[in-house]
């Protein structure tokens, strides 16, 4: 048995990361303080726009993503539809939930399902408004659009993994007249986001959603390791860069193994 | 018991997982690696049956409530189940010329066809971004005008053939283009695992219904 080469040093980073975490984890379990999380304006602007649309009386579109349950992204959505779905629930507020992974949407239904049960308005779930539209990504697009043109809803929360139908959505959500919430770390599609949304979360604010809307202290502890990651990342690039200024390529070759 | 089993398999399935993506030589971890996939394919054929379940009723009621655009609803399904009846009954097999038609002469021109309305979307969302509100509108108006002229022949013509626009588009887009997107990138891989950390320990419930409060 041998590590796959090439993959050591990621192994052992991501081992230290796991107990990173798993210390912040236990620290937060014993009730030791948990340093303040900078406020992010698209989780912020979450409840406001579930507000607008029970307001307006109309509904909230969102949608995952176009990736797979192998995608953590769509994970992370995951568990941002868990909240919206609930808010939706509280507020008596229709929430139409688009899906393009056909294994997706079972779990998206299974998701806003359990939230209207867990606040004790089952009654109001319709499965209707959870929709397989297409497994192609285009048919997804001209669906969601149709949805966004026919049935008018005054949020429109894209967050998961999005390529070329982002800038689709995010226009077609604007004509709508939708308060716009987007969020996605395909890096390839976060400026078609900021330019045509009210709100972006922008990579790494993705995976931070479920932890940042629960406000619960042990997932709010894995962020604080998360940023840790991230020093760690900054000082490898800034020693990095100094090696490699006066000709050496000992880390270069370190990562690598 | 409803949370907890899953949460567990999620534990088991997740170390096992991890350990075969680094580890080579073991034969008990290729094999659940490969038994794994394989399930993913399984399940996920079994998910298209409920996704055209879910079609089928949320368009039959369109259509036998006579909703506004119930047509719409009659091709879809027409569609949908002539697609599904000429496959497994008359092409059976991906190479079948009928198939190969349907796919090169229908979906492929429809798909090219959304893909390309992107282009008009750019426009009116460029239009909102670009216009000049804000120090940050701003920088981006001149950036998106650099990078444009520096891409088209008409940048190089309004300079006399001189490529600075061009050799400026280029180190926008090779510098502090690059360097922003790999730190996105980086927090991006970080948050990600972090996500797999927190489900795989069963810290993270939000995917197994509702947000467990």
């Amino acid at each position: 048995m041998s590590i796959v080469t090439g993959y050591s040093f990621a192994f052992w980073v991501e081992i230290l990361f796991l107990v990173a975490v798993i210390a912040m984890i236990r620290r937060a379990r014993g009730g030791m303080k948990i340093p303040e999380i900078y406020k992010v304006a698209g989780l912020e602007a979450m409840d406001e726009a579930i507000g607008r649309c029970t307001e307006m009386g109309k509904p909230v579109h969102f949608s995952p993503g176009i990736g797979d349950l192998q995608n953590a992204q769509t994970l992370a959505a995951m568990s941002i539809l868990g909240y919206v779905a609930k808010q939706c629930a509280r507020y008596d507020t229709d929430l139409i939930a688009t899906n393009r992974n056909v294994i997706v949407y079972p779990l998206s239904e299974e998701i806003v399902k359990q939230s209207f049960a867990e606040v004790g308005k089952l009654d109001n779930f319709k499965p209707d408004n959870v929709r397989w539209i297409s497994d192609d990504q285009f048919a997804y697009a001209t669906g969601v659009t149709g949805i966004m043109f026919r049935e008018k809803p005054a949020a429109n929360i894209l967050v998961g993994a999005f390529w070329a139908e982002s800038l689709i959505f995010a226009e077609v959500g604007s004509i709508a007249g939708a308060i716009q919430i987007s969020g996605t770390a395909n890096t390839h599609q976060i400026p078609f986001f900021v330019a045509a949304c009210d709100y972006c979360l922008i990579g790494e604010e993705l995976y931070a959603a479920s932890a940042y809307l629960s406000k619960e202290p042990v997932l709010l502890a894995s962020l604080v390791a998360q940023d840790w990651g991230k020093m760690v990342g900054v000082v490898l690039i800034v020693v990095g860069t100094v090696m490699a200024s006066v000709g050496s390529n000992a880390l270069g070759t370190l990562l690598s193994k | 018991m409803k949370k907890e089993l899953p949460v567990a398999i999620t534990l088991i399935l997740a170390i096992l997982y991890v350990l075969a993506n680094y580890f080579t030589g073991v034969a008990f971890l290729d094999t659940a690696k490969n038994l794994l996939d394989r399930w993913y394919l399984i399940v996920a054929a079994w998910a298209v049956l409920v996704g055209s379940i879910n079609l089928t009723q949320i368009h039959g009621r369109r259509i036998s409530g006579k909703r506004e655009g119930w047509i719409f609803s009659v091709w879809l399904l027409i569609c949908l189940y002539g697609m599904m009846f000429f496959g497994i009954f008359v092409a059976k097999n991906a190479s079948h010329p009928g198939w190969t038609f349907m796919y090169n002469q229908l979906i492929a021109p429809m798909n090219a066809t959304v893909y390309s309305t992107i282009v008009f979307y750019i426009g009116s969302a460029a239009y909102r971004a670009f216009r000049v509100r804000s120090p940050e509108a701003s920088v981006l108006l001149v950036t998106a005008l650099i990078m444009m002229l520096g891409r088209v022949p008409l940048g190089r013509m309004l300079l006399g053939g001189h490529p600075a626009l061009s050799q400026m588009a280029d180190w926008i887009l090779n510098v502090p283009n690059s360097a922003g997107m790999r730190g996105i990138q980086i927090g991006a891989c970080l948050g990600g695992v972090a996500t797999a950390l927190r489900i795989a320990l069963g810290i993270e419930r939000g995917h197994l219904g509702g947000t467990g409060e």
